[in-house]
């Protein structure tokens, strides 16, 4: 290959090894780009630390005295506590049902042999572009009339069921991509086709589990609009729906709901640091195949 | 296949874990039949011969463990005092919202058939969404027992409530709508408490000359500017049941005057009204930048309980121009499928005793709907000013966006108030639009 | 084995749970949906067949029109801005060595958080009165912007700066798939250009655009949907305000669904917004994605 290279391609090949002016310029408009995604949150942080007063009089100073009583109320009087506990319920179990129900459809579209799959395959996509809106009323007269609006399981349900198409989609590209000696192999030694599903082909495709959980669990976790709609109990609420109840009619208090922000995004950029490559490129992989 | 008798074990488990949640979820309504021991579904027993506890719930706008609102903290003394009298026998539970989502939370428990045992629901059209179907019992048996209904002030207090002579809600206090002022600012201008329509620009002129904002109003919440457009329609002569029926027009030039009143006055409101909450204009009367609030008079609690220090400077005038106020009552309303009646009525009774209802003149610094003497001099002072007020007008009206046909007529005559403000739509225009919108949906 | 894969109580089993849920979560209330936006039906009555009564009127509501103008607005201008941001932030991380994984992690990060906080928190930003207006009095500008108050316009202010923090937000997601499908380029393809004595802006031109014109298309069905979905940041920066300038289809049919309880009306929205996704996303398909190139 070196014998090859033209010198005009040395230029450019040795111009990435020195730091030219126009790598100074990226450098300095990256930093300002990161300034604009960090600082909203830092001054959130900030002020999340203040009494109202100083919000107003000293909004960029540093707090005069730190004070945790705006955590301490959002956390219990604004029942942000329990709205956490209940976005963790719900999302762990829409993640756990939707990554074994989803797998095992996959694995039936991409494994078993049946004249349906493909149309099976069509189905379930379709399910990606139906905004989620469409099906609020229905569900929610059909939820209200069997007892499940205001309960998890009404959260639940809808949120394991719009997690399917994706989990199935990307699941069935995965267990494609085995080769087909390892089932029948496994076949010979006499394992039976759910053994071959659990014990074999799942851990194999541990990453795809780890994209499309992720991608279920971020989705979830974040989603506001129907918990609005089926939740109305305060002990039931999830914590976007929690939060967006903060901004009350009579009282705006503004070091409370600061404090409530940070509540709500704190686990998830904390998860974030800690995983960050991981997560960045799960993400992408899901939604590249997506 | 060992496996799959296990795997679709696991399934047809996971589908019952669904349907029991299911019923969980529902029991909500139903432990309370289970509490009561079977006899509750007949409504002569009261509910005490079984020994288990009722559960009566209560649904309100405002969460009453992160309010500062003192007519909210009243209600919840209120709840507390008749848990301990009744251990035991009655438990209440709140379930609280916002103001703004109140009535779809309040609608989707009606929808699961889950409908609170006793709700709040402002007079008019709101009420009447829950009277037509039947959601709301009649109260008139519990108010003529043990002489309820005469230790209220007088029975005009029922007239919103009212439906083909039966009561179907309890009011619980009133508020008139007034505007209050910061006698401070007033002063500073040399600006006199107005009382016709030119005074009142001119107040505004000199508060204006004077460095300060004059009014402070929200347009963010659109009901607060249609309140002011209700009185501006008000001093124009806007009749509104015969805009209902149809034998008067929107188009007659009375809406338009009192819109082009709007615009003349809304050169005085503060700079970012336009997008203002209610609260934050509110605040900004409280925290003294702006020197007029036009509010209703539950108000009061709130500037009271955010500011203490501003209740001496506080003064409250009529609306100038105006012979009758803008007045609402919060009325408790119950269910005509509460499990528990009895302990329902009980309820709303403590509502209106006389702790409660001293609390509410005292502390909350609403107008009390029953007899009970209280101690004017605790009162918040503004209280005093408003009783003047209510006391010299000719008589109340409500809300406008509560006084039209429907609910969401109302939010449509607010919605182009604010179209009138914010300069998108002609005071012409807007009479066009109200009497083409009324044409469509009001008078078939 | 083929008779183990081509056994029918296992494949039932593997398919049963997932085809019910879909079915009875997801399917049938799409065709209950359209059955209700023919239907005239409010909460608390039974629906009742009208025809195309709800349709007609939708046509002279005029909160719809600007709700339809405002989700045009998003979906032209997340898919244009989205592919420049994204495409730009791609090629600038691709071409550092150091840092590049602490920037992309910065940029994504928003990606992660719930829309809804971060609603509110730049709600606070642009409010009247803190966050950028008291930066801007700092400095003397006594006069600012009433960024998400405003009301002039075909296109409001407040709906220029929700988008702003939709890019601001997602872009990341764009920047990812980009920068993905960027480093999948076999580089020999670049050395033999710059051999042939291709600029560097030529090589982009010329071998990037093409080779990653398929991820394009991902990258704008996922941005054209998810902006015809769009409602968290819009209900808690203005929930719809200033009177309704910022309402989109999601936030109107919220309003008409859940406050008004009209729920034929609501589901005719619904059914709006499904053939908008629908037609979006195949047009896109159609339009930007080509033959893949072999990389």
């Amino acid at each position: 290959m070196t014998t090859t290279k033209s010198a005009a391609a040395e230029r450019v090949l040795a111009s990435k090894k020195k730091i030219t002016p126009i790598q100074v310029v990226i450098y300095v408009f990256l930093v300002f780009v990161s300034v604009t995604y960090l600082l909203p949150l830092l001054w959130v942080f900030n002020v999340s630390f203040k009494t109202n007063k100083e919000i107003f009089t000293a909004p960029f100073a540093l707090p005069q005295n730190i004070t945790f009583d705006n955590y301490t109320f959002a956390w219990s009087a604004g029942h942000l506590g329990i709205a956490t506990l209940n976005s963790f319920i719900v999302c762990a179990v829409a993640l756990v049902l939707s990554t074994i129900i989803g797998s095992m459809a996959a694995f039936g579209i991409a494994r078993m042999r049946w004249k349906g799959s493909k149309l099976a395959m069509t189905y379930f996509l379709t399910g990606m572009m139906i905004p989620v809106h469409c099906v609020l009323i229905p569900l929610f007269t059909r939820f209200a009339s069997f007892g499940l609006s205001n309960t998890l399981v009404g959260l639940i349900l809808p949120y394991l069921t719009f997690s399917l198409p994706i989990t199935i989609f990307i699941m069935t590209g995965f267990f494609t991509g085995l080769p087909n000696e390892l089932i029948e192999c496994a076949c010979m030694e006499g394992a039976n086709i759910f053994q071959i599903f659990f014990k074999i082909c799942l851990p194999l495709c541990k990453t795809g589990i780890f994209v499309t959980g992720l991608m279920t669990f971020i989705g979830n976790w974040n989603e506001l609009l129907l918990a609005m709609v089926f939740i109305s109990d305060d002990e039931k609420k999830t914590l976007p729906v929690s939060l967006s109840k903060f901004v009350g009619p009579y009282n705006t208090n503004y070091s409370q709901m600061f404090a409530a922000i940070i509540i709500a995004i704190i686990p998830t950029v904390i998860v974030y640091c800690a995983f960050s490559n991981k997560i960045v490129d799960g993400l992408t992989a899901g939604a590249v195949k997506g | 296949m060992k496996k799959g008798r296990i795997l679709s074990t696991l399934v047809a488990a996971a589908l019952c874990v669904t349907a029991l949640a299911g019923c969980g979820g529902n029991s909500g309504g139903a432990t309370t039949t289970a509490a009561g021991g079977g006899a509750a579904p007949a409504p002569a027993d009261n509910g005490g011969s079984s020994g288990g506890v009722q559960e009566i719930t209560w649904m309100f706008w405002d969460d009453l463990n992160a309010t500062e609102d003192l007519i909210s903290l009243g209600y919840k003394e209120t709840i507390e005092r008749f848990n301990k009298d009744y251990e035991g026998k009655y438990h209440v539970k709140p379930i609280t919202t916002n103001l703004e989502e109140y009535y779809n939370k309040l609608n989707a428990l009606v929808a699961a058939n889950e409908t609170p045992d006793v709700f709040i629901v402002s007079p008019g059209p709101q009420l009447t969404d829950y009277v037509a179907p039947g959601v709301a019992a009649p109260l008139d048996d519990y108010l003529n027992k043990d002489g309820w209904k005469a230790s209220f002030t007088s029975d005009a207090v029922f007239t919103q409530q009212t439906y083909d002579g039966k009561i179907y809600a309890v009011p619980l206090n009133t508020a008139a709508a007034c505007c209050f002022y910061n006698t401070e600012m007033f002063d500073k201008a040399g600006a006199k408490v107005p009382t016709n329509w030119n005074e009142m620009i001119d107040a505004c002129d000199k508060l204006q000359a004077a460095g300060f904002t004059p009014i402070t109003i929200s347009a963010g919440t659109a009901w607060c500017l249609s309140m002011v457009a209700g009185y501006l329609c008000e001093a124009e002569g806007v009749e509104l049941p015969k805009l209902a029926d149809g034998s008067a027009s929107w188009e007659d030039g009375k809406l338009e005057n009192a819109c082009n009143k709007l615009v003349q006055l809304s050169k005085y409101f503060q700079r970012t009204a336009a997008g203002d909450t209610n609260d934050v204009a509110t605040a900004n009367f409280y925290n003294e930048e702006a020197a007029i609030l036009i509010q209703g008079s539950w108000v009061i609690g709130q500037i009271n309980g955010s500011n203490p220090g501003f209740e001496s400077k506080c003064g409250v005038f009529q609306f100038p121009g105006v012979e009758r106020v803008i007045a609402k009552s919060d009325s408790l309303c119950m269910s005509s499928t509460s499990k528990c009646p009895d302990g329902a009525a009980a309820l709303i009774k403590y509502f209106t005793d006389d702790t409660a209802q001293k609390y509410t003149a005292e502390k909350g610094g609403k107008i009390p709907v029953t007899k009970v003497q209280y101690d004017a001099s605790v009162a918040p002072k503004q209280l005093g000013y408003v009783m003047d007020v209510f006391g010299k007008a000719k008589g109340t009206f409500g809300f406008y966006n509560e006084s039209l046909p429907t609910t969401e007529t109302g939010a449509h005559f607010d919605d182009t108030m604010v179209a009138v403000f914010l300069g998108d739509m002609t005071p012409a225009d807007a009479a066009k639009d109200m009497e083409e919108y009324y044409k469509a949906n009001c008078r078939k | 084995m083929d008779k183990m894969l081509r056994n029918w109580k296992s494949i039932i089993v593997f398919m049963l749970p997932a085809f019910v849920l879909f079915t009875v979560v997801l399917f049938i209330p799409i065709v209950q949906s359209v059955y209700y936006s023919f239907c005239d039906y409010k909460g608390m009555t039974d629906p009742v067949f009208i025809g195309f009564d709800n349709y007609a009127a939708l046509l002279s509501d005029k909160t719809f029109g600007i709700a339809l103008k405002n989700s045009m607005f998003f979906l032209v201008f997340s898919c244009v801005s989205q592919l420049i941001m994204g495409l730009f932030y791609a090629v600038l991380l691709t071409n550092i060595k150091r840092g590049r994984n602490l920037f992309k992690n910065i940029i994504y990060l928003p990606c992660v958080l719930s829309s809804a906080a971060l609603g509110l928190l730049w709600m606070f930003i642009f409010s009247p009165k803190l966050g950028i207006n008291q930066l801007l009095e700092s400095w003397g500008i006594t006069d600012p912007p009433l960024w998400l108050m405003d009301t002039k316009g075909f296109i409001t202010l407040p709906m220029w700066m929700i988008a702003f923090v939709a890019l601001w937000q997602y872009v990341g997601q764009s920047m990812m798939l980009y920068m993905a499908q960027i480093s999948g380029i076999n580089k020999s393809l670049y050395e033999a250009s710059y051999i042939d004595g291709c600029t560097k802006i030529q090589s982009f031109r010329y071998i990037t655009l093409p080779l990653i014109r398929p991820m394009v298309a991902t990258a704008m069905s996922l941005n054209a949907i998810g902006s015809l979905k769009f409602f968290d940041l819009i209900f808690n920066m203005t929930e719809g305000g200033p009177n309704h300038k910022s309402e989109v289809l999601a936030t109107h049919l919220y309003q008409q669904g859940f406050k008004y309880f009209k729920y034929g009306y609501a589901s005719a929205i619904g059914v709006v917004l499904l053939v908008l996704c629908l037609l979006v996303t195949l047009f896109i398909n159609k339009v930007v994605k080509t033959e893949q190139y072999e990389m």
